[in-house]
Parts: C-alpha cells; sequence; structure tokens
C-alpha cells in the first residue's frame, strides 16, 4: 500500500504588497497552464486506472507526471490564495514554501482502484468544503478532476484567500491562522487528487494532524476540550435531526435574548471596560450551548446535551472568567467580527458536510470516522469563538488556524490563573486560559 | 359519573327505532366484495400494526433506560430524548405497515402516494411530535420533581389546557383556501337554521395525497372553521349530498361537540396520568428519566384499551351531528345517497364486525348512517 500525500510548509508569512495587489492578473499564466495541464492529467489519470486495474500498481510514467500535476496545482493554490509569496514555476518542481509530499508508486488494491471514482465521491465533497478551486484547474466539463473545481469554488481556502489579500496588503504579511487553514485546506485537495489520480490508494484524512505540519494553537479565551470515544448509536443517529428540534427551538428562543444581553453587554464594557457579571455567565451559557447543539447535531459530539449550556458535554468550550476588554475592540465589534462571520461561514459548510457524511459512515459503522470528526472539533472551536467574540464575551479574535493543541514546547496550562473578581487594577495580563483541543 | 351523563346527552331522540336493511338490498355484489375486501386488509393492516406496537414499547419499556447513557443532558432532558427515542422507535415500527397501506390503497385507486412520499412526506408532523412529547415531558418530570408522585394530579388540568389550546389552534395547522360564494351562503344559512353563528368555512387541497373524501370541523369560539376536502368537491358529489355533509359539520359545531371532545378528555386526564404514575413508581416514577419509556408503553396501553370507548363517544356524536344535518337539509334521499358513496367509492365496508367498528369505528357504520336516514324520513312524516 502506498503512503499518505501531506503537506510541508515552510513559509514565513511576509507576504510583497506589490505581488499580492495584483496577485489574481499574476497567476493568470499559471491558471491558463493548468488548465491544459488538468486536460493531460485527466487522460493520464485515465490511462494510469487502467494500468493500475491490471498491474496492480501505475505506470513509474505516469505517476511521475500526476506527482507533478499535482504538486504544481498545489503550488498555484497556494500562491492564489495567500499561503505562499514566491511566484512558482511552472514544472511542479519541488522546493516550493507550502509543498505537497506525494507518497513514491506502490501497489493499490484492485478493487479500490475498480470502484475509486465512486470511494472519492465523500471526499470530494469534503474538498468541496474546505478546499480551493483552483486546484485542478477545471474549464472542461468531464473528468474527476473538474468535480473539486465546481464544487469547491466557496470553500474556506477561497474565503482565506479573500481576507488574507486585504490582510496582506496590510499588514505586508499573511495572518498565521488563515495562512494555516487556507494550507491545511490545499493539504486535503491535494490528498484527494493523489486519491484521485491513483498516486496512492489510502483514503484522504481530514485530520487537520495527518495533512501537515504540528500546526500551532496560541492561547486563546475560548478553546475545546474533548471527551468522546467516537462510538454512535444508530438510533439516535438515524433521528439526529429530529431529536435536536427541542434544542433548535430552545437555541433560537436564547439566542434572540443573547442577542438583547449582547446589546446591553456590550454598552456596559464600553462605560466601564469590562462585561456585566451576570451577563457574561448568561452569555457564557449562551456560546456554550450553541457548541453543544452544533456538536451533536454534526455528530461531532454523540450525546444529548442538556439544555442550559452547563460544562460536561464531551465536546465542551472552555470559556474565560471576567476580563477586561478594550473599549476600541468593544466600540468597532460590529464591524471587527466581518471577517470571522466569513470564515465562520466557511466552517459552518465544513461542519454541513461532516454531519453530513458523518451521518452515512455513523449509520453504518456505528462510529464517527476520526478526521470528520476533528475537522468538526475544529469548526465548532472556531464557531464558538466567532459568538463568544461578537457577543462581547472576550475580545481575543477568533484563531482561524485548524491547530488542535499549543506548540510542542509550551505546556499546557493546567489551571486557570486566578483573576481579581472585581478587575480592579489598571492593566491586567490576558489570561492565558485555552487548553487547546484534546482530540 | 354526572358530567359524563351529561355529556352523553343528544339530540338524538330517545327510543329512536332503526329499520333493519340489509347490505344486499343497497349495494351490487361486486361493489359489496371489493368494499369488504378493501377493508378487510387495512384491518388486519391494523391489528398486526398495534400488535407489534405493543411489542416494540413493551421492549423499549424493558430495555430502553439504558440509553440514558446517550445523554448529558439532565434528567428532564435525558427524559425528552427517551421520549423521542420511543416516538422513533414507534415511526420505524409501523413503516411496514404503512407502506403495506400504500401498496394496498394504490390497488384499489385509493391513493396515487408513492412508497417514498408515505415515509418521508410526514417527517413535518413527526418533528411536530417530537416536539410535542418533549413539551408533555417537562411538565410531567418538572411537576414530578416538585411534586413527587403527586405530579399527575398538576399535571392532568396542564394537559386539559394544553389539548383546548391545540384545539382552539388546529384550524391554522393545515393550509386551506376559502370556499366559494355558494358554499359561504350554505355556511351562514345552515349556521342560522341551527342557531349558531356561522364558522369559517374553507377547502383543504388533498388531492395529491388521497382520493377519498371527507370533510371536518376544528377550533372553537373565535377559531370555529369547517374545512371541506377537496375531493368531496371534484364532481363525484352532487350539490345536495355536499350540502349535507357541510350541515354536518356546522352540527359539529352547533352542538358543541369540540368543548365537549375536551370535557370528556379531561374526564380520562386524571385517572390516565393517575394509573401512569402508579405503573412508573417501581421505575423511580416520572421524576426519573428511566421510568419514561415505561411510561409510554402505559399510555400507549391506555390509548388502545380506551379506543371502544373513546369512539363510542365519537359515534354518539357522529350520530347527533347526522341527525341535526337531517333535520336542517330535511333531505334523507341525498344522505342516503352520500352514505352509499362512502362505499362505492371510498370502499367503506358498509356493515364491519363488531370488533371491528369498537377499535376503529369513530363513525358509524355505512348501514347504521343510512338506517338513521331512513328513520329520519319515517319519523318526520
Amino acid at each position: 500500500m502506498a503512503g499518505q500525500a501531506t503537506l510541508l510548509v515552510t513559509d514565513d508569512l511576509r507576504r510583497s504588497r506589490l505581488t499580492v495587489f495584483f496577485r489574481l492578473l499574476l497567476a493568470l499564466p499559471h491558471i491558463v497552464w493548468l488548465i491544459l495541464w488538468t486536460i493531460a492529467a485527466v487522460l493520464a489519470a485515465i490511462a494510469s486506472w487502467v494500468a493500475t486495474l491490471v498491474a496492480g500498481q501505475p505506470p513509474e510514467t505516469l505517476h511521475r507526471f500526476l506527482s507533478a500535476f499535482t504538486r504544481y496545482s498545489v503550488q498555484i493554490a497556494a500562491y492564489l490564495f495567500m499561503a505562499a509569496n514566491p511566484y512558482p514555476g511552472f514544472t511542479g518542481e519541488p522546493g516550493y514554501p507550502v509543498e505537497a509530499e506525494l507518497p513514491e508508486r506502490g501497489r493499490q488494491a484492485r478493487w479500490k482502484t475498480a470502484l475509486r471514482a465512486v470511494l472519492a465521491l465523500p471526499a470530494v465533497l469534503v474538498t468541496a468544503a474546505i478546499g480551493s478551486g483552483a486546484i485542478g484547474g477545471g474549464g472542461g466539463r468531464s473528468g474527476e478532476a473538474d468535480w473539486g473545481f465546481a464544487l469547491s469554488s466557496g470553500g474556506l481556502v477561497a474565503v482565506c484567500g479573500f481576507l488574507g489579500w486585504f490582510a496582506a496588503l496590510a499588514l505586508g504579511r499573511m495572518p498565521n491562522g488563515l495562512r494555516d487553514l487556507a494550507a491545511y485546506g490545499i493539504g486535503y485537495t491535494a490528498q484527494t487528487y493523489s486519491y484521485l489520480l491513483l498516486l496512492t490508494d489510502r483514503y484522504p484524512n481530514a485530520d487537520p494532524e495527518k495533512v501537515g505540519p504540528a500546526w500551532s494553537l496560541p492561547p486563546h479565551a475560548i478553546g475545546l476540550e474533548v471527551d468522546d470515544d467516537g462510538t454512535r448509536s444508530r438510533l439516535t443517529v438515524f433521528f439526529r435531526f429530529l431529536l435536536a428540534l427541542p434544542h433548535f427551538v430552545w437555541l433560537s428562543l436564547w439566542s434572540v435574548a443573547a442577542i438583547l444581553a449582547a446589546f446591553v453587554n456590550g454598552i456596559h464594557a464600553l462605560i466601564r471596560g469590562r462585561s456585566a457579571r451576570p451577563l457574561h455567565r448568561f452569555l457564557v451559557a449562551y456560546v456554550r450551548y450553541s457548541a453543544h447543539v452544533t456538536a451533536f447535531v454534526t455528530l461531532v459530539g454523540g450525546r444529548f446535551p442538556g439544555f442550559t449550556g452547563e460544562p460536561g458535554y464531551p465536546v465542551d468550550v472552555t470559556t474565560p472568567d471576567l476580563e477586561r476588554q478594550s473599549r476600541w475592540v468593544t466600540f468597532f465589534r460590529g464591524i471587527l467580527v466581518l471577517p470571522a462571520f466569513l470564515v465562520s461561514g466557511g466552517y459552518a459548510g465544513a461542519l454541513f458536510v461532516v454531519g453530513f457524511l458523518g451521518w452515512l459512515a455513523a449509520l453504518v459503522t456505528g462510529r464517527m470516522p476520526t478526521g470528520l470528526q476533528t475537522l468538526g472539533v475544529v469548526s465548532v472551536r472556531y464557531l464558538a469563538q466567532t459568538n463568544a467574540y461578537w457577543l462581547i464575551v472576550t475580545d481575543v479574535y477568533p484563531y482561524a488556524s485548524p491547530a488542535l493543541r499549543p506548540p510542542a514546547d509550551e505546556p499546557e496550562l493546567e489551571v486557570e490563573p486566578e483573576l481579581d473578581p472585581e478587575l480592579d487594577g489598571p492593566e491586567h495580563d490576558r489570561p492565558e486560559l485555552d487548553r487547546g483541543v484534546t482530540g | 359519573m354526572l358530567a359524563a351523563w351529561s355529556l352523553w346527552q343528544t339530540r338524538v331522540p330517545d327510543g329512536l327505532r332503526l329499520p333493519q336493511l340489509e347490505t344486499d338490498g343497497l349495494f351490487r355484489p361486486t361493489e359489496l366484495e371489493r368494499a369488504e375486501s378493501y377493508a378487510r386488509f387495512l384491518r388486519l393492516d391494523f391489528l398486526a400494526s398495534q400488535l407489534v406496537l405493543l411489542v416494540v414499547l413493551a421492549l423499549y419499556a424493558w430495555r430502553g433506560a439504558r440509553f440514558t447513557r446517550e445523554s448529558a443532558a439532565g434528567r428532564i432532558g435525558t427524559g425528552m430524548l427517551l421520549g423521542m427515542i420511543g416516538l422513533a422507535l414507534v415511526w420505524l415500527s409501523q413503516v411496514p405497515f404503512r407502506l403495506a397501506e400504500t401498496w394496498w390503497d394504490r390497488r384499489y385507486d385509493q391513493t396515487d402516494a408513492g412508497y417514498l412520499e408515505t415515509l418521508f412526506a410526514n417527517w413535518f408532523a413527526l418533528g411536530a411530535e417530537f416536539l410535542f412529547i418533549c413539551l408533555a415531558l417537562l411538565i410531567v418530570m418538572a411537576l414530578a420533581g416538585r411534586w413527587q408522585r403527586r405530579w399527575w394530579i398538576a399535571a392532568a388540568p396542564f394537559f386539559v389546557g394544553l389539548v383546548a389550546l391545540f384545539s382552539f389552534i388546529a384550524p391554522y395547522l393545515s393550509p386551506t383556501e376559502s370556499a366559494d360564494a355558494a358554499l359561504r351562503a350554505d355556511n351562514r344559512r345552515f349556521a342560522d337554521a341551527q342557531g349558531t353563528e356561522p364558522p369559517r368555512i374553507s377547502v383543504e387541497d388533498v388531492s395529491e395525497f388521497t382520493d377519498a373524501p371527507n370533510a371536518y370541523a376544528a377550533g372553537f369560539g373565535p377559531t370555529r372553521r369547517v374545512v371541506l376536502w377537496s375531493t368531496l368537491l371534484d364532481g363525484r358529489f352532487s350539490d345536495d349530498e355536499v350540502e349535507l355533509v357541510l350541515a354536518h359539520e356546522v352540527a359539529h359545531h352547533s352542538r358543541n361537540h369540540i368543548l365537549e371532545g375536551l370535557a370528556w378528555y379531561a374526564l380520562f386526564a386524571l385517572p390516565g396520568a393517575w394509573l401512569i404514575a402508579v405503573a412508573t413508581c417501581r421505575r423511580g416514577g416520572m421524576r426519573s428519566p428511566a421510568a419514561v419509556p415505561l411510561s409510554l408503553f402505559v399510555l400507549v396501553g391506555l390509548q388502545l384499551a380506551s379506543s371502544p370507548l373513546q369512539n363510542a363517544i365519537s359515534r354518539h356524536q357522529e350520530e347527533e351531528a347526522d341527525w341535526v344535518a337531517l333535520q336542517t337539509t330535511r333531505d334523507p334521499g341525498a344522505a342516503k345517497q352520500l352514505f352509499e358513496k362512502f362505499t362505492t367509492l371510498a370502499l367503506s365496508d358498509p356493515d364491519p364486525p363488531a370488533w371491528s367498528e369498537q377499535l376503529l369505528g369513530s363513525h358509524p357504520s355505512v348501514l347504521e348512517r343510512i338506517e338513521f336516514a331512513e328513520a329520519w324520513r319515517t319519523r318526520s312524516r
């Protein structure tokens, strides 16, 4: 069995404002070239499919050609969507800052080869949600490679590229979280293409740690703790949406109250520089409850959640105690949150796919696939962070990266630092509350 | 008992003697055979479905508490989950019978609905049931948390109030269109004749799902409404027959049958809730989520056991509505034709077995209704 495609990232986040501004125009020759190359790659993939069916492994020449194509498409996507800065070459040679490390040629199971196009459908769906439109080019109307293009034009990577363009233009560097998220989407797409183009018979894995490097998770006021073994009752899976109906009703009612509370809380935070304690408690419970319901509906969490947003659900949000918040950030919160809403939309799309595919898989196997669940966990965390941000629970901006844990050399925090309950001091260091995700 | 006696009183004259008619004299042999054959299968389907339902719920009552491990919610939330899972199992257990019924209906040209449509068309209603059971369990378990074993005393008024609320808003739950001017005029005329305010009248388009004719009265007070199915107005029934149906439905309002039904429910709610409380005692009572599966079994068992009584009450009201409709239209000939068409068109068995009448008969049989019309004709001469 061949190995899995993975992503190497050596990008230093710095961006040239000039090339950022003209990025799409600069990429045009590559896009044209990629379209031509895609046509050849589709024909090569068909030839490789026949040969692999007969011989049990793809021919060396075709494997090399399709590897180069996949590597090239990763480079173009990375360039187009701001995950990397240098202008890529046209031959798919290794050495780019965002690079697909592709498996060596190896034997592949014939039945997997025969059914490849069908088996790949779930991965193509996930790619559509988190992948990039550029990969695979696309302009033709047939062939496996085009599905990804057709389905992924609005994926998370595109959102990262759009937001990253503004950020890089303003700052001269790409925000780390957005870069990591874009790289993750590109990496997953590379896995899907490796699978579709018969470079490997290893199925794409949506687990961020299986896609790319060890993305690092910086401290954040809102984290997620997971204590779920992935087993699911088929009965509750089958009726999951109906079982969630009372939660939908309750969440809708609670949302109305939360919006009103956030408005009052915002005024309080503007005047006093921090949330009002009762409103903070109320909104924290709402953020937690919303995450519980989202996790339950999308099968990221297995058990039926409670209605009060109490801690203890297997996919649970860690929330901050009352903390001082910047008045400037509070005042402009409604505008500042817009990019986070965009990314949230992308993550919500990913969650929809996670829920749909997870539903099918759990119905058959009684388990939630780990990769999908992890993608779901990352998505739920981001949605919770966005909720907490716009509801004035915290002024820490949502972190878009699919990272699961803090960097290895930074020990996880076990105990929350004690806070002065009245927060009377002139300055407060931001407490490092995030304990990351435990998978 | 006094209340029950009072509710049982109707305008149908005491000691009304019905003529003894024979189905052979009313229908052709082929019509009879077709209607009987159609109804026979549906009766068997019903019996089998109820048997399976009881077995499934009994098993769920026995082993269902294990689903508590699927919940991270508190006491009441877990109870809701178990209630919904119970409903889910009931739905699953009835799938084969619904499919069989659709197959049979299609075979006898009673519906054009497909099998997938049969399975999935009512998911909205299923969702509403899920929400309703959550609300019911929220009330019961909250009350049981407060008053332990005496929850049923407080719960009964709650549920009467809830049923009253649903009866009140029921006319707004189905999409309908307003009836034409002629029907509206008839509606006003019949309401005047029966000494009541005219209810609103509307038409529900059911042609996509069934060919069976039907009409119903819903709501009370300001929400009173008569709804005619579009299948009643598709040309198969004469104006006189439609008028009789309309007069019958207006009679349900003029005789306050909806409120009477509520009163009957109120009479049964207290002992019913008490029986559930007693039955679930050994499972920790309704305070405990583990008692929910058993309570569902008891509830469905009680409903099944009391269905002969419920049907008797319903038939009694239908008889009165028939009588008042005849008094209003004074057209027993149209009544006879209408009821005959229930057999020839809707394949209603004119003279079903007694046990079927008890378990399934919410209306008098076709033969009884024709006899009733004849009795009215004789008496009015």
